[in-house]
Protein backbone atom coordinates (compact mmCIF):
# COMPACT_ATOMS: atom_id res chain seq x y z
CA UNK A 1 0.00 0.00 0.00
CA UNK A 2 2.65 2.33 1.18
CA UNK A 3 4.72 1.66 -2.29
CA UNK A 4 2.00 2.40 -4.01
CA UNK A 5 1.01 5.58 -2.46
CA UNK A 6 4.33 7.10 -3.03
CA UNK A 7 4.04 6.22 -6.61
CA UNK A 8 0.99 8.13 -7.60
CA UNK A 9 1.42 10.83 -4.85
CA UNK A 10 4.48 13.21 -4.46
CA UNK A 11 5.89 14.07 -0.99
CA UNK A 12 4.26 17.30 -0.03
CA UNK A 13 0.77 16.91 -1.85
CA UNK A 14 -2.59 15.61 -1.52
CA UNK A 15 -5.08 14.44 -4.01
CA UNK A 16 -8.96 13.60 -3.65
CA UNK A 17 -9.21 9.99 -4.74
CA UNK A 18 -12.04 8.22 -6.14
CA UNK A 19 -12.02 5.66 -4.16
CA UNK A 20 -11.37 5.50 -0.70
CA UNK A 21 -8.97 2.67 0.44
CA UNK A 22 -10.66 0.35 3.44
CA UNK A 23 -8.02 0.13 5.93
CA UNK A 24 -7.88 -3.08 8.10
CA UNK A 25 -9.04 -2.68 11.59
CA UNK A 26 -6.81 -1.52 14.07
CA UNK A 27 -8.59 -3.85 16.75
CA UNK A 28 -11.32 -6.33 17.58
CA UNK A 29 -12.64 -4.09 19.34
CA UNK A 30 -12.10 -0.76 17.33
CA UNK A 31 -14.31 -3.37 14.80
CA UNK A 32 -17.14 -4.07 17.04
CA UNK A 33 -17.44 -0.10 18.39
CA UNK A 34 -17.66 0.80 14.69
CA UNK A 35 -20.29 -1.57 13.66
CA UNK A 36 -22.20 -0.73 17.07
CA UNK A 37 -22.70 3.06 15.66
CA UNK A 38 -23.43 1.86 12.30
CA UNK A 39 -26.30 -0.11 13.80
CA UNK A 40 -27.32 3.17 16.02
CA UNK A 41 -29.66 5.78 14.47
CA UNK A 42 -28.26 8.63 15.83
CA UNK A 43 -24.79 8.82 16.03
CA UNK A 44 -23.64 11.19 18.69
CA UNK A 45 -20.04 13.56 19.27
CA UNK A 46 -19.61 11.02 22.29
CA UNK A 47 -19.67 8.04 20.28
CA UNK A 48 -17.17 9.77 17.82
CA UNK A 49 -15.00 10.64 20.79
CA UNK A 50 -15.00 7.11 21.72
CA UNK A 51 -14.10 5.21 18.61
CA UNK A 52 -10.47 3.43 19.96
CA UNK A 53 -9.00 3.79 16.24
CA UNK A 54 -9.54 4.88 12.33
CA UNK A 55 -13.24 3.60 10.97
CA UNK A 56 -13.07 1.18 8.09
CA UNK A 57 -16.02 3.48 6.65
CA UNK A 58 -17.95 6.67 6.85
CA UNK A 59 -20.77 6.17 9.27
CA UNK A 60 -23.46 8.15 7.24
CA UNK A 61 -24.25 8.07 4.09
CA UNK A 62 -23.59 11.34 1.77
CA UNK A 63 -27.42 11.72 1.96
CA UNK A 64 -26.93 12.66 5.43
CA UNK A 65 -25.63 15.96 4.91
CA UNK A 66 -28.84 17.78 4.96
CA UNK A 67 -27.06 21.11 5.27
CA UNK A 68 -24.71 20.26 2.49
CA UNK A 69 -21.91 21.28 3.95
CA UNK A 70 -18.61 20.56 1.51
CA UNK A 71 -15.05 20.95 2.83
CA UNK A 72 -13.40 22.94 -0.24
CA UNK A 73 -9.88 23.74 0.73
CA UNK A 74 -6.82 22.35 2.95
CA UNK A 75 -4.01 23.60 4.22
CA UNK A 76 -0.82 23.13 6.27
CA UNK A 77 2.07 25.67 6.88
CA UNK A 78 5.48 25.62 8.59
CA UNK A 79 4.55 28.98 10.99
CA UNK A 80 8.60 29.00 11.66
CA UNK A 81 9.47 29.44 8.37
CA UNK A 82 6.11 31.10 6.69
CA UNK A 83 6.08 28.14 3.90
CA UNK A 84 2.93 26.79 3.11
CA UNK A 85 3.53 22.68 3.27
CA UNK A 86 0.87 21.76 0.94
CA UNK A 87 -2.64 23.40 -0.13
CA UNK A 88 -5.58 21.12 -1.64
CA UNK A 89 -8.82 22.66 -3.20
CA UNK A 90 -11.39 21.45 -4.64
CA UNK A 91 -11.92 22.98 -8.25
CA UNK A 92 -15.45 25.07 -8.49
CA UNK A 93 -18.59 22.84 -9.02
CA UNK A 94 -19.95 24.56 -12.86
CA UNK A 95 -23.28 22.84 -11.99
CA UNK A 96 -24.35 22.20 -8.64
CA UNK A 97 -27.45 21.00 -9.89
CA UNK A 98 -25.91 17.64 -11.86
CA UNK A 99 -26.57 14.80 -9.31
CA UNK A 100 -23.24 12.85 -8.85
CA UNK A 101 -23.44 9.02 -8.69
CA UNK A 102 -22.72 7.83 -5.05
CA UNK A 103 -19.35 6.74 -5.61
CA UNK A 104 -18.33 10.59 -6.50
CA UNK A 105 -19.92 11.66 -3.82
CA UNK A 106 -18.26 9.54 -1.59
CA UNK A 107 -14.75 10.67 -3.45
CA UNK A 108 -15.39 14.09 -2.28
CA UNK A 109 -15.48 13.73 1.54
CA UNK A 110 -12.10 12.06 1.35
CA UNK A 111 -8.80 13.28 1.41
CA UNK A 112 -5.28 11.74 1.08
CA UNK A 113 -2.29 13.70 1.96
CA UNK A 114 1.20 12.60 1.70
CA UNK A 115 3.89 13.80 3.97
CA UNK A 116 7.91 13.87 3.82
CA UNK A 117 9.64 12.46 7.15
CA UNK A 118 10.37 15.60 7.95
CA UNK A 119 6.98 16.83 8.37
CA UNK A 120 7.24 15.16 11.97
CA UNK A 121 10.03 17.09 12.92
CA UNK A 122 8.22 20.14 13.09
CA UNK A 123 7.49 22.77 15.63
CA UNK A 124 4.60 24.59 14.90
CA UNK A 125 2.61 24.15 12.17
CA UNK A 126 -0.88 25.97 11.22
CA UNK A 127 -4.01 23.76 9.79
CA UNK A 128 -6.57 25.20 7.83
CA UNK A 129 -10.46 24.41 6.57
CA UNK A 130 -12.85 25.88 4.46
CA UNK A 131 -15.87 24.89 4.44
CA UNK A 132 -19.30 25.99 2.43
CA UNK A 133 -22.67 25.85 3.91
CA UNK A 134 -25.84 25.51 1.61
CA UNK A 135 -29.54 26.92 1.63
CA UNK A 136 -30.42 26.89 5.30
CA UNK A 137 -28.39 28.30 8.51
CA UNK A 138 -26.65 25.91 11.04
CA UNK A 139 -27.45 26.56 14.35
CA UNK A 140 -24.33 24.53 15.65
CA UNK A 141 -21.55 23.20 14.01
CA UNK A 142 -18.94 21.02 15.42
CA UNK A 143 -16.10 19.71 13.84
CA UNK A 144 -13.70 16.71 15.59
CA UNK A 145 -10.65 15.98 14.23
CA UNK A 146 -9.41 12.25 15.36
CA UNK A 147 -5.62 11.96 14.24
CA UNK A 148 -4.25 8.46 14.58
CA UNK A 149 -1.31 6.11 13.84
CA UNK A 150 -2.37 2.91 13.93
CA UNK A 151 -4.73 2.22 17.41
CA UNK A 152 -2.64 5.19 19.06
CA UNK A 153 -4.22 8.91 18.92
CA UNK A 154 -1.82 11.51 18.15
CA UNK A 155 -3.69 14.37 17.99
CA UNK A 156 -7.50 14.96 18.83
CA UNK A 157 -9.13 18.89 17.91
CA UNK A 158 -12.35 19.59 18.78
CA UNK A 159 -14.01 22.54 18.06
CA UNK A 160 -17.22 24.26 18.15
CA UNK A 161 -18.18 26.87 15.29
CA UNK A 162 -21.40 27.40 16.52
CA UNK A 163 -23.69 29.13 13.99
CA UNK A 164 -22.80 29.13 10.22
CA UNK A 165 -24.60 31.43 8.09
CA UNK A 166 -26.39 30.10 4.85
CA UNK A 167 -24.40 30.33 1.97
CA UNK A 168 -21.70 31.06 3.43
CA UNK A 169 -17.75 30.25 3.05
CA UNK A 170 -16.10 29.69 5.69
CA UNK A 171 -12.28 29.14 7.38
CA UNK A 172 -10.86 27.86 9.93
CA UNK A 173 -6.91 27.85 10.93
CA UNK A 174 -5.64 25.82 14.48
CA UNK A 175 -1.98 26.62 15.06
CA UNK A 176 -0.66 24.84 17.00
CA UNK A 177 2.92 22.78 18.44
CA UNK A 178 3.22 19.57 16.45
CA UNK A 179 2.55 16.59 19.24
CA UNK A 180 5.78 15.32 20.12
CA UNK A 181 6.57 11.91 19.72
CA UNK A 182 9.26 10.12 20.73
CA UNK A 183 11.76 8.71 18.36
CA UNK A 184 10.99 5.42 18.45
CA UNK A 185 7.41 6.35 17.03
CA UNK A 186 8.75 8.83 14.45
CA UNK A 187 11.01 6.04 13.02
CA UNK A 188 7.40 3.54 12.98
CA UNK A 189 5.51 6.50 11.31
CA UNK A 190 8.60 7.06 9.24
CA UNK B 1 -10.28 33.44 24.98
CA UNK B 2 -13.12 34.33 22.22
CA UNK B 3 -12.07 37.67 20.24
CA UNK B 4 -14.66 38.96 18.50
CA UNK B 5 -13.38 40.82 15.31
CA UNK B 6 -15.98 43.00 13.87
CA UNK B 7 -16.11 46.00 11.42
CA UNK B 8 -17.94 47.22 8.03
CA UNK B 9 -16.81 46.23 4.87
CA UNK B 10 -13.42 46.45 3.58
CA UNK B 11 -11.73 47.89 6.85
CA UNK B 12 -9.44 45.18 6.84
CA UNK B 13 -10.05 42.56 9.67
CA UNK B 14 -9.19 39.25 7.66
CA UNK B 15 -5.79 41.38 6.30
CA UNK B 16 -5.47 42.26 10.03
CA UNK B 17 -5.52 38.91 11.51
CA UNK B 18 -3.30 37.09 8.77
CA UNK B 19 -1.17 39.79 9.28
CA UNK B 20 -0.92 39.38 12.86
CA UNK B 21 -0.28 35.59 12.30
CA UNK B 22 2.13 36.25 9.74
CA UNK B 23 0.45 35.06 6.52
CA UNK B 24 0.28 36.97 3.27
CA UNK B 25 -1.77 39.55 2.67
CA UNK B 26 -1.86 40.49 -0.43
CA UNK B 27 -4.88 38.21 -2.34
CA UNK B 28 -7.60 38.88 0.56
CA UNK B 29 -11.16 38.52 -1.13
CA UNK B 30 -14.30 39.61 1.18
CA UNK B 31 -15.21 37.29 4.00
CA UNK B 32 -18.73 35.43 3.22
CA UNK B 33 -18.82 33.72 6.60
CA UNK B 34 -16.31 33.69 8.93
CA UNK B 35 -12.68 33.59 9.28
CA UNK B 36 -11.52 31.69 12.38
CA UNK B 37 -8.03 31.20 13.91
CA UNK B 38 -6.63 29.93 17.04
CA UNK B 39 -3.57 30.58 18.24
CA UNK B 40 -1.71 30.81 21.46
CA UNK B 41 -0.39 34.47 22.37
CA UNK B 42 1.05 35.63 25.67
CA UNK B 43 0.47 32.36 27.43
CA UNK B 44 -3.17 32.39 26.13
CA UNK B 45 -5.31 30.05 23.81
CA UNK B 46 -7.00 33.00 21.48
CA UNK B 47 -10.01 32.03 19.30
CA UNK B 48 -10.15 35.03 17.05
CA UNK B 49 -13.63 34.97 15.09
CA UNK B 50 -13.80 37.54 12.16
CA UNK B 51 -17.13 37.29 10.52
CA UNK B 52 -18.02 39.45 7.08
CA UNK B 53 -18.92 42.86 7.11
CA UNK B 54 -21.04 43.57 4.32
CA UNK B 55 -24.40 44.94 5.31
CA UNK B 56 -26.33 41.40 4.28
CA UNK B 57 -23.95 39.81 6.82
CA UNK B 58 -24.43 42.36 9.79
CA UNK B 59 -27.87 40.77 10.93
CA UNK B 60 -26.25 37.96 11.59
CA UNK B 61 -22.95 38.85 13.71
CA UNK B 62 -25.47 38.59 17.04
CA UNK B 63 -25.19 35.02 16.39
CA UNK B 64 -21.72 35.33 17.39
CA UNK B 65 -21.99 37.62 20.59
CA UNK B 66 -22.06 34.37 23.19
CA UNK B 67 -18.89 34.07 25.53
CA UNK B 68 -17.32 36.98 23.74
CA UNK B 69 -14.09 37.91 26.29
CA UNK B 70 -13.17 40.71 23.80
CA UNK B 71 -14.40 42.91 20.78
CA UNK B 72 -12.20 44.36 18.04
CA UNK B 73 -13.68 47.12 16.32
CA UNK B 74 -12.08 47.32 12.82
CA UNK B 75 -11.85 51.16 11.18
CA UNK B 76 -11.04 51.92 7.89
CA UNK B 77 -9.16 54.97 9.09
CA UNK B 78 -9.37 56.21 5.39
CA UNK B 79 -13.58 55.87 4.76
CA UNK B 80 -14.85 59.39 6.04
CA UNK B 81 -17.63 58.72 4.19
CA UNK B 82 -18.81 55.63 5.93
CA UNK B 83 -17.53 56.89 9.53
CA UNK B 84 -20.68 57.82 10.95
CA UNK B 85 -22.27 54.31 9.56
CA UNK B 86 -19.26 52.74 11.32
CA UNK B 87 -19.92 54.69 14.65
CA UNK B 88 -24.20 53.76 14.64
CA UNK B 89 -22.88 50.09 13.91
CA UNK B 90 -20.73 50.14 17.25
CA UNK B 91 -23.10 51.94 19.07
CA UNK B 92 -25.55 49.06 18.68
CA UNK B 93 -23.29 46.46 19.27
CA UNK B 94 -22.04 48.49 22.83
CA UNK B 95 -25.93 48.18 23.74
CA UNK B 96 -25.62 44.21 23.35
CA UNK B 97 -26.33 42.31 26.53
CA UNK B 98 -24.03 39.11 25.63
CA UNK B 99 -21.00 41.45 24.66
CA UNK B 100 -21.35 43.32 28.46
CA UNK B 101 -18.37 43.15 30.17
CA UNK B 102 -16.12 42.45 27.06
CA UNK B 103 -12.99 44.64 26.56
CA UNK B 104 -12.92 46.68 23.60
CA UNK B 105 -10.07 47.16 21.09
CA UNK B 106 -10.70 49.59 18.21
CA UNK B 107 -8.16 49.69 15.80
CA UNK B 108 -8.07 52.95 13.33
CA UNK B 109 -6.52 50.62 10.26
CA UNK B 110 -5.05 51.99 7.35
CA UNK B 111 -3.96 55.23 9.37
CA UNK B 112 -0.72 55.05 6.95
CA UNK B 113 -3.16 56.46 3.55
CA UNK B 114 -2.83 59.93 2.49
CA UNK B 115 -6.31 61.50 3.85
CA UNK B 116 -6.66 59.00 6.85
CA UNK B 117 -8.32 60.68 9.80
CA UNK B 118 -6.71 60.67 12.82
CA UNK B 119 -7.13 58.28 16.04
CA UNK B 120 -8.83 61.52 18.22
CA UNK B 121 -10.87 62.74 15.76
CA UNK B 122 -11.62 58.67 15.38
CA UNK B 123 -12.37 58.21 19.06
CA UNK B 124 -14.68 61.63 18.67
CA UNK B 125 -16.86 60.46 16.24
CA UNK B 126 -17.47 56.83 17.47
CA UNK B 127 -17.77 58.59 20.67
CA UNK B 128 -15.68 56.42 22.99
CA UNK B 129 -14.92 58.98 25.77
CA UNK B 130 -18.48 58.38 26.80
CA UNK B 131 -18.43 54.45 26.63
CA UNK B 132 -18.68 53.15 30.57
CA UNK B 133 -19.62 49.75 30.28
CA UNK B 134 -16.67 48.53 28.53
CA UNK B 135 -12.65 48.67 29.17
CA UNK B 136 -11.57 49.94 25.84
CA UNK B 137 -8.70 51.61 23.85
CA UNK B 138 -7.87 52.88 20.80
CA UNK B 139 -4.74 52.11 18.61
CA UNK B 140 -3.78 53.56 15.17
CA UNK B 141 -2.32 50.64 12.82
CA UNK B 142 -1.44 49.48 9.43
CA UNK B 143 -2.52 45.80 8.91
CA UNK B 144 -0.27 45.50 5.78
CA UNK B 145 2.91 46.50 7.63
CA UNK B 146 1.79 45.51 11.01
CA UNK B 147 2.58 48.51 12.75
CA UNK B 148 1.77 48.83 16.42
CA UNK B 149 -0.83 45.47 15.98
CA UNK B 150 1.31 43.55 18.47
CA UNK B 151 0.70 46.37 21.22
CA UNK B 152 -2.68 46.89 20.53
CA UNK B 153 -3.02 42.51 20.99
CA UNK B 154 -0.96 42.76 24.11
CA UNK B 155 -3.51 45.26 25.73
CA UNK B 156 -5.90 43.74 24.77
CA UNK B 157 -5.08 40.08 26.25
CA UNK B 158 -3.55 41.88 29.66
CA UNK B 159 -6.93 43.82 30.20
CA UNK B 160 -9.10 40.54 29.60
CA UNK B 161 -6.18 39.05 31.53
CA UNK B 162 -7.20 40.78 34.59
CA UNK B 163 -10.12 40.52 34.07
CA UNK B 164 -10.29 36.72 34.83
CA UNK B 165 -8.09 36.67 37.48
CA UNK B 166 -10.39 39.40 39.56
CA UNK B 167 -12.72 36.92 38.91
CA UNK B 168 -11.16 33.95 39.82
Amino acid sequence: MKAEQQQTIPTGSATFPAQMPRPPPVTEQGVATEAELLAKEVITPADVLSLPGITQGFLCSPQANVYNIEFTRFQIRDLNTQQVLFEIAKPEAENQEIIQPESVQDAARYVRYRFGPSFLRLKTVGATVEFKVGDYPVENFRMIERHFFKDRLLKCFDFEFGFCIPNSRNNCEHIYDFPQLSQTLTLKVD
Amino acid sequence: MRVLILGLDNAGKTTLMKKFLGEPTDTIEPTLGFDIKTVHFKGFQLNLWDVGGQKSLRSYWKNYFESTDALIWVVDSSDRERLSQCAEELRKLLEEERLAGASLLVLANKSDLPGAIDVNSIAQVLDLHSIKSHHWKIFSCCALSGERLITAMTWLCDDVGSRIFILD
